[in-house]
């Protein structure tokens, strides 16, 4: 568990359209990753050992159950709360997403998560960790969460948009 | 060859022992032989709920250690012919029954019924393992309420592993004025995490708790309006296509015509 002193106050922008900003209370946890190959690659440079190997989970993940590859995941099916996904590169979800995601969890700050519906019990991306706000308005469009400026960001899904984070 | 089907929900005190009760009472109500099985080992309740529990003599774990026939175990109720209750045992442990020795048992008594109702206890531990082992179907109840769809969530997920495909679901102590305020959830949205077949829905029924402590299962109360829905909860299980129950309380005649005259 992080400590108490290493909980910082970070933006997330969610510019649906209107703009809106959002603060979110997020956690540093670099250096705290649980999982053996992930600390090991960390220590081999920040984007060594990245894997751009992709599997496809062909189901939901329900309550309990917990989904771990070293590269990209894509789940044609829900996340439901109390699944985790852990990924050393992208996570994306045709559907919807609520329970708790660690993309790039070997350290890598450019690894996205994009679900049609992010609605996630936690968000983590490399050492970043956000939580949704209490009563939040959300879209029901597909949207993308990604690193920017040091800032966890999500935004409406857009082609646009990806050209820019690949 | 009949059907074993068990009655699971992860969470505890959220219908499953009533709901098991209620389907077997209303399947026996259409003619059906019916066997349940309550696998609660210590903490049996079913025989009370059906109103059997002076009749008890032999119970599943002499059954499966040998201590006597299965005939000798089977309690006939004493409303319907084809309605049998084989009892937990109470002075066990959980583990006093194996998964094989249960999967034998529901082996035997397929043959010799339409339906086999197991009474699965909360929990996912041996108890469970032991419920769902001879199991060819799941009804999975929950409430709706979130941590009872979470444990739901879970127990689907593990029907699932052990291969006990498309399990249904209950949602039991439904209470349609609360969902239509926003302050229960609804049952779309019950439906739209655990994404299974909806089998029923039971409205919230203080009828219910009188027709428990009685041991006169809600089917057979013709004022219960949750007696009406397991009533068509079973007739569903055999196969009969059988609407939903109305639970708009607001919109019948009487309040609309309140409305309009100021009433309402």
């Amino acid at each position: 568990m992080p400590e108490e002193g290493s909980v910082k106050e970070i933006p997330v922008t969610k510019s649906n359209g209107g703009g809106k900003f959002k603060k979110l209370r997020a956690v540093n946890v670099s250096g705290g990753s649980s999982d053996s190959f992930f600390s090991q690659s960390k220590r081999s440079g920040k984007n060594g050992n990245l894997s751009e190997e992709t599997i496809l989970v062909k189901r939901t993940l329900r309550s309990g159950q917990r989904l771990i590859y070293k590269g990209n995941i894509v789940i044609m099916g829900d996340v439901n709360p109390g699944a985790e996904v852990v990924a050393g590169n992208n996570i994306i979800v045709m559907g919807s997403l609520r329970g708790i995601v660690h993309a790039g969890a070997n350290g890598n700050e450019r690894a996205v998560v994009a679900a049609f519906r992010l609605r996630p019990t936690q968000l983590r991306i490399a050492s970043y960790i956000t939580r949704a706000p209490e009563n939040d308005q959300h879209l029901e469009q597909p949207e993308i969460a990604f690193i920017q400026n040091g800032v966890v960001v999500i935004q409406r899904y857009s082609p646009s948009l990806l050209k820019k984070l690949v | 060859m009949g059907e074993v089907i068990v009655v699971t929900s992860g969470k505890g005190g959220v219908g499953k022992t009533t709901t098991t009760a209620n389907i077997g009472t209303g399947l026996a109500l259409l003619g059906y032989h019916v066997v349940l099985v309550d696998t609660d080992i210590g903490l049996r309740n079913l025989d009370v709920v059906l109103g059997l529990e002076n009749r008890i003599v032999y119970d599943i774990v002499d059954v499966t250690s040998g201590n006597c026939r299965l005939k000798q175990a089977l309690i006939k109720d004493k409303r319907f012919e084809g309605l049998y209750l084989l009892p937990a045992a109470q002075t066990k442990e959980k583990t006093a029954v194996s998964v094989s020795q249960m999967v034998d048992l529901c082996n035997d008594l397929e043959k010799e019924f339409d339906y086999v109702l197991v009474d699965c206890p909360a929990g996912i531990e041996q108890g469970f393992k032991n419920a769902i082992a001879g199991a060819h179907k799941a009804v999975v109840v929950t409430t709706p309420e979130v941590a009872a769809v979470r444990d739901a969530d879970r127990v689907i997920g593990l029907l699932e592993a052990a291969e006990i495909k498309d399990p249904l679901l209950i949602i039991n102590r439904f209470r349609p004025e609360m969902a239509k305020k926003g302050n229960m959830m609804d049952i779309d949205d019950v439906i739209e995490i655990l994404a299974i077949e909806l089998l029923g829905v039971i409205p919230e029924d203080e009828l219910i708790v009188i027709s428990t402590n009685k041991g006169e299962p809600a089917v057979l109360n013709q004022q219960s309006i949750a007696g009406q829905a397991y009533r068509n909860v079973s007739r569903r299980i055999t196969g009969e296509t059988v609407p939903l129950l109305k639970l708009d309380v607001s919109n019948g005649l009487l309040m609309r015509l309140r409305k309009l005259i100021g009433m309402g």
